[in-house]
């Protein structure tokens, strides 16, 4: 195994080199006197957490953090999202709605090709969003109800037949493809981003090298190699012997191992993610708020998470993360097992009853367990059930458990795809169903003003954290660890860091 | 140098081996049933609870006081739970399962294996080219594949193990029962007319017995290697139950920082399964007869002196 691994990486070597050569050369001979930024150079190796099992930005895997990271360096999108969740021009250089927010129309640069010299039109735009609700993938429904077409040779409108004040952060989500593209040409997808793909091996590696005729600039990188090293040991060891340069999603223990290296520099930023962990209110068990108020009370998360997750971890005080519009703090419920078994007893739980603690990912296997430990405490039988990703999802949609673990993150910086999406009666995601909240939800929904949609989200949020929809116990940091001679890499809170301005030294 | 020490008396060679045999001989029989005894009485004597943590314990290294009071002989996990308790537990599991896989394999297999060595012909060619068949699979490819289709249990465990575990019973017993079957008793029972299921149980499987004995103790160190590989990939025994390889799969993330975590059940887990190994192998020399061990007691000596040369 080592010899081929290190036959593997000599060949890889090779090839970089051999592609970083043909690629002087054809610098040299296609832009002639050109400005010649592009040798300054080297090839930046990471290793993503989440390995992309498709290209294709509109399909099945579209919400993928995988497909993302790589598509967000191949595509160009009309906006895309800040660091900090505000939302910065791409494709588009301005923008604007309505009053009521049921028309958006967007000015779109005239400068933009595909790699392959396609021009990128107001059409080619529209053509994508017409895939993307064609294709029926988890981004489609955001589109509902909405009309799209090219205006002149530099405009995009953005019809709604209700009013549509999240659209700009469902557009972050939209990678622009060629317009008629196939599902085959996704193994090696044209766009316009900053980088072109050069091979691509579907949930292992993908190899990017710079897109000459990016509008923003050709990244200064020769090449950038994402990697996918799923064992958490041996993603630590590739970093700290340099065979990667950086990588994201560090668990805790191991944040600690690398603080003692000088070379590696550690960061962590605060995620859009909510540790989430839903009652199915579906089961006769837990149906009474009451119930789950009780079981939520009887878990000592803060002592869980103080030691569990001294760095990337923190007691969350809503549904959703501080960085997301419709942040409301709410009362922490604090820990104390005996007002929980009293709740319990007095609202007539079964204790023979066997809880399933649903989840996927190892990463959360001592959380699930501590989680089990203190349910245990008070009497309640907790069985951890770690899934299989893809069982995981199917079950989670067929609503096939009763206690679920996701940590749910909210991309768009908007409660709209988080609140909005999953706790209305329509959604059927946890069991839950509040005619109130549906109405706040519904309104929230439709307004335009952001205070009002602010206030809304407030209510919304109070309501199912009183009833306790799910727990909520921790809002997630994510830890970034990258070499020190790699420079101008931003942490990102949706774990997708863009690697356009990265240089190496 | 084997043919000048063939001259030497055989009285020196054989008392040499008399004289050396209770010393290291008794080795892997006295650890196998300490490992028994702990499998039945330590978990008496030490309480578990593997569902319970102790977030205040995690990661003490081996003998750290515990915020209980107590000690942690061998350390504590992640979750703050002792690795010395898990080590004790995980006895109990692993032979637990493998006195159950190998019982199920041996059962199979010396029942197809002794019918098909004993019938011959048409039930012979059958049996034999299925078994031949079932040897083409991975045996612990094809464990994998049945315990990750179903929920995981003990039962889950000891079936997929016994899968592809009977093979080698069968084909053992089946060459012995056909080395039997025309021995002059079973003739002679034959002729007497004793029905066919009384000569196969009387007068053909004793003879099959011993050197299924002697394939069941080595057979029992690979399923307890098995079952710890299943466990160790998440898909043998449910997280409730106490596994060694359970406790080496927590502890491979944190082998440079607290070592001991994965060492101690790795270590409780390779001196069984080497144990275990060589009191298969002197079943085997038994088993094989008196002029088998004085060839081997005389390679042995014949060792000596060219180790003294060099």
């Amino acid at each position: 195994m080592p010899s081929h691994s290190r036959f593997r990486r000599r060949v890889t070597v090779l090839a970089a080199t051999l592609a970083v050569a043909a690629l002087t050369a054809a610098c040299s001979t296609t832009s002639g006197g050109g400005g010649d930024t592009s040798t300054s150079g080297g090839t930046l190796t990471v290793a993503s957490p989440y390995p992309a099992q498709s290209l294709d930005p509109h399909g099945a895997a579209g919400t993928g953090t995988g497909t993302q990271l790589a598509d967000q360096a191949i595509f160009s999108r009309l906006v895309r999202p800040k660091p900090d969740g505000t939302i910065a021009p791409d494709l588009a250089t301005s923008w604007e709605a309505n009053p009521d927010a049921t028309s958006w129309t967007f000015t779109l640069r005239t400068d933009v090709k595909f790699s392959d010299g396609t021009a990128l039109e107001p059409a080619t735009v529209v053509a994508s969003i017409e895939r993307i609700v064609a294709l029926k993938g988890p981004n489609a429904s955001n589109f509902a109800g909405v009309t799209v077409k090219a205006d002149g040779a530099d405009k995009v409108v953005f019809t709604a037949e209700k009013p549509e004040p999240a659209l700009l952060g469902k557009l972050t989500l939209v990678f622009v493809t060629k317009a008629g593209v196939t599902d085959d040409e996704f193994a090696k997808p044209i766009g316009s981003g900053p980088f072109t793909v050069d091979k691509f091996t579907p949930g292992q590696t993908l190899e990017l090298v710079p897109n000459p005729t990016y509008f923003g600039g050709a990244p200064k990188l020769d090449r950038v190699v994402l990697r996918v090293i799923p064992e958490i040991a041996t993603r630590m060891t590739a970093l700290r012997t340099g065979e990667i340069q950086a990588t994201w999603g560090i668990p805790d223990d191991q944040v600690g191992q690398l603080t003692g290296d000088d070379s590696v520099e550690i960061t962590t930023v605060p995620a859009t993610s909510v540790y989430t962990m839903w009652f199915n209110s579906g089961r006769p068990a837990l149906e009474s708020a009451q119930v789950r108020r009780a079981l939520w009370q009887a878990v000592d998360f803060a002592t869980i998470i103080k030691t569990l997750y001294p760095q990337t971890g923190e007691l969350s005080k809503s549904v959703v993360a501080p960085s997301v519009l419709g942040y409301a703090e709410q009362p922490p419920v604090a820990y104390d097992p005996d007002a929980a078994k009293a709740a319990l007893q007095s609202a007539g739980f079964d204790f023979g009853t066997t809880l399933q603690l649903q989840y996927s990912g190892a990463e959360y296997r001592q959380f699930i367990q501590a989680v089990a430990a203190d349910l245990a405490k008070v009497g309640v039988k907790a069985e951890p059930t770690e899934k299989e990703s893809a069982v995981f999802l199917q079950d989670l949609l067929a609503l096939k458990w009763d206690v679920n673990f996701q940590s749910l993150s909210t991309p768009t910086f908007d409660a709209a795809t988080n609140l909005g999406r999953l706790y209305t009666c329509a959604a059927k995601r946890n069991g839950y169903c509040n005619p109130e909240l549906d109405g706040i939800l519904q309104q929230a929904g439709t307004t335009s003003d952001a205070a009002r949609r602010e206030d809304l989200y407030a209510q919304a949020s109070q309501i199912i954290w009183n009833d306790a929809v799910g727990m909520y116990p921790m809002s997630v940091k994510i830890a970034y660890a990258w070499k020190s001679n790699v420079h101008g890499l931003e942490a990102s809170p949706s774990y997708l860091p863009d690697f356009a301005p990265v240089t190496l030294s | 140098m084997i043919d000048t020490t063939t001259d030497l008396p055989v009285l020196t060679a054989e008392t040499t081996t008399r004289r050396r045999r209770p010393g290291w001989r008794a080795v892997p029989g006295a650890v196998i049933a300490l490992y028994l005894a702990v499998a039945v009485v330590g978990p008496l004597l030490v309480d578990y609870d593997p569902v319970a943590t102790s977030l205040a314990d995690r990661l003490l290294g081996p003998g750290a006081a515990t915020s209980a009071g107590g000690t942690a002989l061998l350390g504590t996990d992640p979750l703050g739970r002792d690795v010395f308790a898990q080590v004790v537990y995980g006895a109990r599991t692993s032979v637990t399962i493998a006195v159950l896989t190998v019982a199920l394999s041996a059962l199979i297999g010396v029942t197809v294996g002794v019918v098909a060595g004993y019938f011959g012909r048409a039930v012979d060619a059958v049996l034999s080219r299925s078994i031949d068949v079932l040897l083409a699979f991975p045996g612990i490819v094809l464990a994998i594949v049945v315990a990750g289709l179903f929920t995981r249990s003990i039962v889950v465990v000891v079936v997929a193990l016994a899968l592809t575990g009977w093979i080698p019973f069968a084909r053992l017993s089946r060459s012995s029962a056909l080395a039997v079957r025309d021995r002059e008793w079973v003739a002679a029972a034959r002729v007497m007319g004793v029905p066919r299921r009384t000569i196969l149980t009387r007068h053909v499987l004793p003879f099959v017995l011993g050197p299924v004995v002697a394939l069941a103790t080595t057979d029992f160190g690979l399923v307890v290697l098995a079952e710890a590989g299943l466990s160790f990939l998440g898909i043998g025994l449910p997280p409730s139950t106490v596994s060694w390889g359970q406790t080496i799969a927590t502890g491979k993330e944190y082998l440079s920082t607290a070592w001991w975590i994965s060492a101690f059940p790795g270590l409780a887990l390779a001196l069984l399964v080497i144990c275990v190994g060589l009191l298969g192998d002197q079943f085997n020399a038994y088993v094989q007869g008196n002029g088998r061990r004085g060839v081997r007691a005389r390679k042995r000596t014949a060792k000596g002196p060219s180790d003294a040369v060099s």
